[in-house]
């Protein structure tokens, strides 16, 4: 029962650990926490215990932790990841400060996204979301691979300030909403529907909520905090940003607004649906001519959350199937890339796509394939991971819930197509770029060691998931189906 | 008949009577041996302990429990009434007091400048005024205790005796009179409106049975909010609060950040919870006056380059968040404003504090200055973590929970009564205070190759020079205090009640 209580402390200890171990001490200590705390997620997930405790009696606040099928996936998926960077961080030391705290706020980003998904308390849900942003700050401006102080400050400020306010935000929806209901309990939301609340009151604390949320995921136009909290942070940050903090908006959408808030949500998801397909295109467009290959890839992190948002405003089991499939999808895929072009951009001394470097495929043919592999996992290639969550999403958004519009919901899956034809634009572009050709100086070294099979597990992944997207699907369809079953009630 | 007028029960009056004794006792040690020091600063701490011990009894009462004294014989009419927010309100204030006078603790290796029994007596007797008003139900006993607790304060200020010190107590002192006729005719409006000396919610009741007496009460209400605007530096009344934090020596300002909050605050929520019954509408003159505060706090703060300037901005947006919850009267609304004024209490008293100790280690002029700050988390790890961890929990970020916490208390009320154009104002100055607290924070934990390209870094100024062991006490304590209540916030949120 006190699973996620005991591996919350482990990992505080961590980051809280004593001050002069070296690198490796730090890094295996960290590691056994990962590993740990995974071991624990799983067992978690098998087991499904529940906490409920009173924590905070004046103002209601419970401790209640759950898991289900919709957090099964995103848990397993933190907790994988909690290990790659570590084993990642092995072979990439950390710089710009002591090792201790980089692997410190690693741990507590991981604790936070762990809260998050476990929460089953609206306000506990808003405080878990809070956890991870210090440690993500102190990760940017402090090991952040700029040498420019300022480019660090205004990157890490960026992202703190954008995510503060969508989350204070976020807060005062849940505070309307747990008002209104007279329930903190994310299940007892999700069953009442929305009753008792007006038409009207829906509307505004979905858009609140949706708003606030939307800044996470992040939604065309409030992605601007992205790229620069990308293109700065380390490569573990840049990981855990995009695999792992960017699900928290999605999965608090789903939690919290397309749950409970049915006619609200449903009002403003042509709206949301727009927004989402605006997304895939201007980011696919941006991808299409940035120089910067790690700023290019949190570029494609806006487009493929798009088609998450698109297949969540569709309303439909197969939509939200789509949205929550997408979400593992792009997780498990914009790690790999991160992984591989923060290696890259390590070797090279610089991500800039337009200097000449010899070609991958020549010179590192295990970083090459793996590259292959994110790029065509990205682009939506049938038989990868990427495929199904675009697939569904757009067929669903063809045919979408009755009270949706489904003139604009087929017009914006038409926008969404040529979408994906961008994304395969850009993808072919880098691929030609840096891993076709016969250069083959300035020679590097290949993936090695820890790195390599981090990257082989990722593609794995990317492989197995895309084969059998069952295995995700499976899992969440019982929940989406108690969701949707209600929505076209 | 012999019998006494008032009924006195002393026990009761134990929190306000401890000080004020300790402060004349202070004077008076003070006339019969000269040039002692310490002994000054014992006595006052002794009365504050025991001051605080005696708040315990009423502390977690349950909702409408309270315990009263010096009764009229007859008609049931008390002047003074404890009850769980009256009786924590008090136990921050002399809590506070605490860790001013350890901040201020008399350093052997200085010169006595001879006047600690003064600054003493001072402290205790503005002390006194903060558990007297928190407690007083009658016009009368408030008015004075509410100034007793404001003009020891502008001796305080003064006594530097430092240009600046005279400038920001003359802004202080002239900011106070003004609020203070303000008050005086707020109180005589009260009197005409209910008829009746006692700030109770039965005196307010006859208000509602003659509808012709409400415009007055209510521009009695006003009055009062401006008047005591003033005491918690809302704008437009806050202009004194740079002057004189700056000007004033650092334990000093840590006072009026504490202590001095922790008065005006216990004065307005004697009279918010006298018309709470009323249900009155939602109070649009504190709303805007909340809104108006945050931003220009949160703006001015953006700009300071001192860090004591810098904490009197951010008492301005501090304050701002503390009557946001009054904007709606109600008594859920006085409990969230009292939370959030503790956890504000607690995390400054705990900045104030890392700055003193800085300020004997690396002398005023570096403690002063925000460009100073890089690279202290090498320095001075520990002071650092601590410093980190109260900017944190005033900007409302875990790992400081309690701000979080005391932010998601304030703005309960605000959504419950719907007011949302508030309610997102709030939310933006969440983000600009965000971005003043995480400023500083990140000069902090700038690494030191960042300072190495900063120009101008004088290094090694009065280094080595060891943190006084009182102040130390006064972080320790604070810096407790602080993750405690931010493991379990219930600890302190309960103080107040339900």
């Amino acid at each position: 029962m006190a699973v996620p209580a005991v591996a919350g402390a482990g990992l505080i200890l961590s980051g809280r650990g004593s001050r002069p171990p070296t690198e490796g001490n730090a890094n295996l200590f960290s590691l056994a926490a990962s590993v740990l705390t995974a071991a624990l997620v799983v067992g978690a997930v098998i087991t499904r215990p529940e906490v409920d405790q009173p924590w905070l009696p004046s103002l209601g606040v419970r401790l209640q932790f759950a898991v289900d099928g919709i957090s099964a996936p995103l848990l397993l998926l933190t907790a994988a990841l909690g290990i790659a960077v570590v084993v990642h961080a092995r072979s990439h030391p950390s710089h710009g400060g002591s090792p201790t705290t980089f692997y410190g706020c690693l741990q507590l980003v991981v604790l936070g996204a762990l809260a998050t998904f476990f929460a089953r308390d609206a306000v506990i849900f808003y405080l878990a979301f809070e956890v991870v942003l210090v440690p993500m700050w102190v990760l940017i401006s402090r090991y952040g691979d700029s040498k420019d102080l300022a480019a660090r400050a205004d990157a890490s400020g960026r992202f703190v300030l954008y995510t503060v306010l969508g989350s204070t935000l976020m807060l005062i929806g849940i505070l309307a909403l747990v008002q209104a209901s007279g329930t903190a309990n994310l299940e007892a939301l999700a069953t009442a529907r929305g009753a008792g609340l007006t038409r009207q009151a829906q509307i505004i604390i979905a858009a609140l909520l949706l708003v606030g949320m939307g800044i996470k995921v992040p939604v065309w136009p409030l992605h601007t905090w992205l790229p620069p909290a990308h293109t700065i942070a380390p490569t573990a940050g840049s990981v855990m940003l995009a695999a792992v903090l960017l699900k928290m908006g999605t999965y608090g959408i789903v939690r919290l607004v397309v749950a409970p808030l049915p006619i609200g949500f449903g009002a403003l998801a042509p709206a949301f649906a727009v927004l989402g397909v605006v997304g895939i295109i201007w980011g696919g467009l941006a991808c299409l001519v940035e120089n910067d290959l790690k700023r290019l890839i949190a570029y494609s992190s806006v487009a493929h959350m798009g088609f998450v948002v698109l297949g969540l405003a569709s309303g439909t089991t197969v939509g939200l199937q789509a949205a929550l499939f997408a979400n593992i999808a792009h997780g498990v895929v914009s790690a790999l890339l991160f992984f591989l072009v923060g290696g890259l951009k390590e070797r090279w001394g610089s991500a800039d796509l337009a200097t000449a470097r010899a070609a991958l495929r020549e010179v590192s043919p295990r970083l090459g394939i793996a590259l292959v592999v994110g790029f065509a996992a990205s682009l939506g290639l049938p038989g990868l991971v990427g495929f199904w969550g675009e697939f569904l999403a757009m067929y669903s958004a063809w045919s979408p819930a009755p009270d949706r519009p489904q003139g604009l919901m087929r017009v914006l899956v038409v926008v969404a197509v040529t979408g994906t034809a961008v994304a395969a634009g850009y993808s072919l572009r880098v691929l030609r770029l840096i891993w076709s050709g016969d250069r083959t100086t300035p020679a590097h070294q290949d993936a090695r060691g820890g790195e390599w099979s981090v990257l082989a597990v990722l593609v794995t992944a990317v492989l197995v998931l895309g084969v059998a997207p069952g295995l995700v699907l499976n899992s969440t369809i019982k929940d989406v189906t108690a969701i949707t079953a209600q929505v076209s009630r | 008949m012999s019998q006494a007028i008032v009924s006195v029960n002393s026990a009761l009056l134990l929190p306000v009577l401890a000080p004020a004794v300790g402060a004349a006792v202070v004077l008076v040690v003070d006339v019969a041996v000269q040039r002692l020091r310490r002994a000054h600063y014992l006595i006052a701490l002794t009365s504050l302990v025991i001051g605080v011990l005696a708040t315990f009894a009423g502390l977690g009462m349950g909702a409408g429990a309270s315990r009263q004294t010096l009764c009229l014989p007859g008609g049931g009419q008390c002047l003074y009434a404890a009850d769980s927010v009256t009786s924590t309100l008090q136990l921050a204030a002399m809590l506070a007091a605490i860790v001013t006078l350890l901040l201020s603790w008399p350093d052997d290796r200085k010169q006595s400048s001879g006047s600690t029994a003064v600054i003493v007596s001072l402290v205790l007797a503005a002390t006194a005024g903060a558990t007297a008003v928190a407690g007083a139900r009658d016009l009368g006993s408030w008015l004075v205790a509410l100034e007793l607790a404001t003009l020891p304060t502008v001796a305080l200020v003064a006594l530097r005796g430092a240009r600046s010190a005279i400038s920001g107590a003359v802004a202080l002192l002239t900011t106070a009179l003004v609020s203070f006729g303000l008050l005086a005719l707020a109180a005589a409006l009260w009197f005409t409106a209910t008829g009746s000396g006692l700030l109770t919610p039965a005196a307010a009741q006859i208000v509602i049975e003659d509808p012709a007496r409400r415009p007055i009460l209510v521009l009695a209400v006003l009055l009062i909010v401006a008047g005591i605007g003033f005491k918690l530096s809302l704008v437009p009344f806050h202009a004194w609060t740079p002057e004189a934090y700056d000007g004033a020596p650092l334990p000093v300002a840590a006072f009026l950040a504490g202590v001095s909050k922790i008065a005006a605050l216990a004065a307005l929520l004697v009279v918010i919870r006298a018309i709470a019954p009323l249900g009155a509408p939602p109070l649009v003159a504190i709303a805007i006056v909340s809104a108006v505060s945050m931003t220009l706090g949160n703006i001015m703060a953006l700009r300071q380059e001192g860090v004591v300037r810098l904490l009197a901005w951010s008492t301005v947006a501090q304050a701002g968040w503390v009557v946001l919850p009054l904007a709606t009267v109600s008594s859920a609304a006085v409990l969230a404003s009292g939370a959030y004024l503790l956890a504000y209490v607690v995390a400054t008293l705990l900045a104030f504090s890392v700055v003193a100790a800085l300020v004997q280690t690396r002398g005023a002029a570096r403690a002063r200055t925000l460009s100073e700050y890089r690279g202290l988390l090498g320095d001075h790890p520990v002071l650092a973590s601590v410093l980190g961890l109260a900017l944190l929990s005033l900007a409302g970020l875990p790992p400081g929970v309690l701000g979080l916490v005391a932010k998601v208390a304030a703005l309960r009320p605000v959504v419950t009564s719907e007011l949302w154009l508030l309610a997102v104002v709030a939310a933006v100055n969440a983000v600009l205070g965000v971005a003043v607290y995480l400023r500083w924070l990140f000069t902090v934990i700038s690494s030191r190759e960042d300072v190495e390209q900063a120009p101008g870094v004088v290094s090694g100024v009065a280094q080595g020079v060891r943190v006084h062991p009182a102040t130390l006490v006064a972080v320790g304590f604070a810096a407790v205090a602080l993750v405690v209540t931010s493991v379990s916030p219930e600890l302190l949120v309960g103080l107040l009640g339900s």
